[in-house]
């Protein structure tokens, strides 16, 4: 019945082929791998061919047609010559043979097949090739490999004619047929269009598992260039590094020789001298022996007896004698024994396989807030890539004598106690150094005073300041005490008279300059009075920056981010404006009247009190049943607001809502004669969280 | 039980009702208004979250209790119950909005709702604001602070004050005063009530003298009652002006509420 299978193209697949497929299992497991095989390819060439002569065309619908056409007579042709095969199978005497090993009703069923068999296998197939021919146009583009994977699944389900069912136990399409009588009876088995969508998820599934593997290999076929590059590198420096240890070395052994044969030369030289010498002295003492014996031999021939005695040669013959010949040899013909020293070259020879020593570090100027009382923090940068596995540091403490030769240390800063400024957060200490000494730094020295006795104790320093001025970063509602000490290459000064600060609240101080002559500071340095509006004499000294129009004054507020408040006392009937102003606003204009000013004027009117909140001249309309004598202002930069309060019963009264461009600084005018008490260091109070 | 009708009213709960207590703003609406106009007109929904305000929205009078008349004019009778408790018939058995907003109100609200019955506050707009003012001026300490809208400060002396009060509480002039937010300032003893009040400078009641807060003014002058009063321009009596200074308003009673 199956008569489809490659099998039939070999002489043994002739022989109980039905049986083999039905009842061996042996044979049925090797089946995917034949399909693979032979024939299979020849099928797979054909299919390349068409895949090929497909892209020739256009994607017309006549050119589909003549694809259509071209593919299914290929089929037909393949089909043809199974049909053929088969009809020589079921004309030889082997069917009856087959059918008679059959069961009954599977042979009823066979029986009924034979006839319309080729005919319907024709259509089958060629519907079968359509399906392959729509394939090939999605397909298009692919890979040819993974093509005839394609093919494969594609050939098991071409060749099973009338195939429907997809036997999942055994990996192949049956009829639904043979699920309910066959083998597969029991196998689960699931519909052919789901299995072949299955089976093409799988084949997609691979198919990103190879893409992954590209790029896998991609990935790290750039990692292998990068490690060729740097081991082309790594190896460059390791030849410089070679060569110029060698050379060291050769160097070395060269100079070694030359001043090993320059001692051996000279102990030769000294040797010979000595000998030469030696054997000189022999010839001279030789000399004075032969003159010796020819003056005894006269002497001995002399007849006259009383001068022979006369003669004292004999006692200087006897002395010459007493002398010893000196027969010794002064030195030995062998040479001095030396051991040669390779023990550089063996350092030399040594370090070339070790990493060359680094370059000096370059230790970072010191950084200011670098240092306490206790501590110092020290960086240093390495240029070159050096590496390196620790570094030491030395030090050693520079005492103030050693240095006074060269420069004096400066004498101690002054702290302008009266310019402090504060708020919870920060601290803007000035101070002013009238040494004649040159000061190249200052150091500020700070300690959270938490009792009495830990007062003296350092908590911090800051260190390396230029200029007489610092912005200090401090925690709320403490208070410190600050020194300050001057510093030269002398060594530093003694510490300044300390200042206390408390962090509660804001406290700025007034800038005088800015006073209009007319506006007297009290005292203590908060209260501003006026007592008449018009001066007779026009002889009050003015300075640059003070108010010229309004009899007004600026306080110096810390130019720090965060929330500012403070109070501003006041009598029932007097007229004024507070508020902020920049430092810059014009002194010639009326506070608030300007967009560089914003305040609250109190003005008294025949018939009530006014309040107006100005800026730019304009004012809201307010009315405020209760005077407030004690006005408490909020400047909040955080949340762009400034506030106005009556303090004394919590009540809101105005705010302005804006951007601050710059600081502002507090503003006080008065516009009748009277006093405003300015309040500062106040813990800004919690109803002014909310207007 | 106090206007033996159905009454109906809005509420706002803020996210932090869903695990604490919170304080609750009323809001008094004014002539006409039911309890939807705020809720959906005022926009006060943001400020009331971020600070944590139950804002109950109670409608404006007894509704559907066949008294003869009482649909007769907008500013009398459904729509206008002038936060009074009514004396003369045929008005004393349902009109009675004091007793409803000062009692009955609030007990139903901290019973059936996540309240601190400790924290209230009273706000409103026009008659609302004028019920406001009496509530917390004749309950000193009931409510933590009030503010208002365009209030009908003086109602004795304005169109308004004398046909309600006339209708509800009779002739006898001298029981009005019982419910006139300037006449209560004379005799409000000294305790810090903050009061905010915003009033739009081209509001057509102001002109035509119905809301009279000068005469509060002077009042809590002489009285030594904290007061902002704030005169907007380009203001009128809309709900554009509510919701444009509403948060304002919120914020105000936030900070003593939270305080």
């Amino acid at each position: 019945v199956d008569r489809t299978t490659p099998h039939e193209t070999e002489a043994e697949g002739l022989i109980f082929y039905h049986m083999d497929l039905y009842g061996s299992k042996d044979r049925f497991d090797i089946f995917p791998e034949e399909l693979s095989g032979q024939g299979d390819r020849s099928r797979g060439d054909t299919r390349r061919e068409s895949a090929l002569s497909s892209e020739k065309f256009q994607r017309s619908q006549e050119a589909g047609y003549d694809l259509e056409r071209e593919v299914a007579e290929l089929a037909k042709m393949y089909g043809l010559d199974e049909d053929r095969e088969k009809e020589l199978e079921l004309l030889g005497g082997h069917l009856e043979m087959v059918e008679s090993r059959w069961p009954p009703a599977h042979r009823e069923k066979q029986q009924g097949l034979p006839g319309e068999a080729s005919q319907d296998e024709d259509q089958s197939k060629a519907i079968a090739e359509d399906e392959t021919e729509s394939h090939i146009w999605s397909r298009e583009g692919l890979s040819s490999s993974v093509m005839s994977d394609e093919w494969n699944s594609q050939a098991v389900s071409e060749e099973e004619e009338a195939a429907n069912v997809f036997c999942s136990t055994c990996k192949m399409p049956i009829r639904a047929f043979d699920k309910l009588f066959g083998e597969h009876k029991d196998h689960e088995v699931a519909q052919l269009p789901s299995a072949v969508e299955s089976e093409k998820e799988e084949i997609h599934k691979n198919m990103c598992k190879l893409e992954e593997q590209i790029a896998q290999m991609e990935n790290f076929a750039s990692h292998l260039e990068e490690i060729f590059i740097t081991v082309e590198e790594n190896f460059g420096r390791q030849e410089q590094n070679f060569e110029v240890h060698y050379n060291d070395a050769v160097q070395v052994l060269a100079q070694k020789y030359e001043e090993q044969l320059e001692a051996l030369g000279e102990e030769k030289r000294q040797k010979l001298e000595a000998l030469y010498g030696q054997l000189v002295h022999c010839g001279e003492h030789l000399d004075t022996c032969k003159e010796l014996t020819d003056a005894t031999q006269e002497l001995y021939l002399e007849n006259d007896k009383a001068s022979f005695m006369k003669v004292k040669s004999f006692n200087w013959l006897e002395e010459f004698l007493k002398k010893e010949v000196d027969l010794k040899l002064s030195t030995l013909p062998d040479f001095e024994e030396r051991v040669i020293d390779f023990s550089e070259v063996e350092q030399l020879m040594n370090s070339i396989n070790t990493i060359p020593a680094p370059c000096a570090p370059v230790i970072n100027p010191q950084a200011p807030n670098a240092a306490t009382g206790t501590s110092l923090r020290v960086c240093w940068g390495l240029f070159s890539d050096d590496t390196v596995e620790c570094y030491q540091l030395c030090y050693k403490p520079v005492s103030n004598e050693t240095r006074n030769g060269e420069q004096a240390a400066p004498s101690p800063p002054t702290i302008k106690s009266k310019k402090i400024r504060s708020c919870e957060n920060a601290a803007l200490v000035c101070w002013e150094s009238r040494d004649i000494n040159p000061v190249d730094s200052y150091m500020v020295e700070l300690s959270k005073l938490t009792d009495e006795e830990n007062g003296n104790i350092i908590t911090e320093s800051i260190v390396g300041i230029p200029n007489c001025e610092v912005l200090i970063h401090l925690q709320p509602m403490q208070t410190y005490r600050i020194c300050v000490r001057a510093l030269n290459l002398g060594g530093s000064s003694e510490r300044s008279e300390p200042v206390l600060i408390h962090t509660t609240g804001t406290y700025f101080c007034l800038n005088e300059d800015t006073a209009h002559p007319l506006l007297a500071i009290l005292d203590d340095g908060f209260t501003i009075a006026c007592d008449e509006l018009e001066n007779p004499e026009c002889d009050l000294p003015v300075y640059d920056n003070s108010f010229t129009r309004c009899i007004g004054i600026l306080g110096s507020l810390i130019p720090f981010p965060g929330k500012h408040y403070w109070e501003v006392e006041a009598e029932e009937d007097t007229e004024y404006r507070i508020g902020v102003a920049f430092e810059n606003t014009p002194r010639h204009g009326y506070l608030g009247a300007n967009n560089s000013s914003w305040c609250m004027r109190h003005i008294i009117t025949p018939s009530r009190h006014k309040y107006e909140f100005l800026h730019s001249g304009m004012t809201p309309d307010i009315r405020i049943t209760i005077p407030p004598r004690r006005i408490g202002i909020l400047l909040d930069y955080e949340n762009c607001r400034l506030s106005f309060f009556n303090a004394e019963i919590a009540q809101h009264l105005y705010t302005f809502t804006l951007h601050f461009q710059h600081y502002v600084h507090p503003c006080f005018a008065l516009e009748t004669p009277g006093i405003l008490q300015i309040h500062t260091g106040i813990a800004i109070p919690p109803w002014t969280a909310l207007p | 039980a106090e206007l033996k009708c159905k009454m109906k009213f809005g509420i706002y709960l803020p996210p932090k009702a869903e695990t604490g207590k919170c304080p609750v703003l009323y809001w008094l609406s004014g002539l006409t208004c039911t309890e939807q106009n705020f809720i959906t007109k005022a926009g006060f929904h943001q400020a009331a979250a971020e600070h944590g305000l139950i804002v109950v929205a109670p409608d404006t009078s007894p509704r559907g209790c066949n008294i003869e008349g009482e649909d007769e004019s907008w500013d009398f009778g459904t729509g206008a119950g002038f936060y009074v408790d009514a004396t003369e018939d045929p008005w004393k058995t349902n009109y009675r909005m004091y007793s409803y907003i000062k009692d009955e109100l609030p007990k139903l609200i901290n019973a059936n709702f996540p309240t601190d019955p400790e924290r209230m506050s009273i706000f409103g707009h026009s008659m609302g604001g004028h019920g406001a003012l009496i509530l917390a001026l004749k309950n000193p300490g009931k409510y933590k602070s009030v503010s208002a809208f365009a209030p009908i400060c003086n109602p004795m002396q304005c169109q308004w004050g004398k046909k309600a009060l006339g209708g509800y509480l009779g002739s006898d002039v001298s029981k009005w005063e019982a419910y006139d937010a300037t006449q209560l300032v004379k005799s409000y003893p000294d305790s810090h009530l903050d009061i905010l009040i915003d009033q739009g400078k081209d509001d057509q009641f102001l002109s035509a003298g119905q809301l009279l807060p000068d005469n509060f003014i002077a009042a809590c002058t002489e009285q030594k009652i904290p007061v902002v009063f704030r005169l907007q321009q380009g203001y009128d009596h809309s709900y554009f002006f509510i919701a444009t200074f509403i948060n304002d308003h919120i914020k105000h009673h936030a900070k003593y509420l939270n305080a």
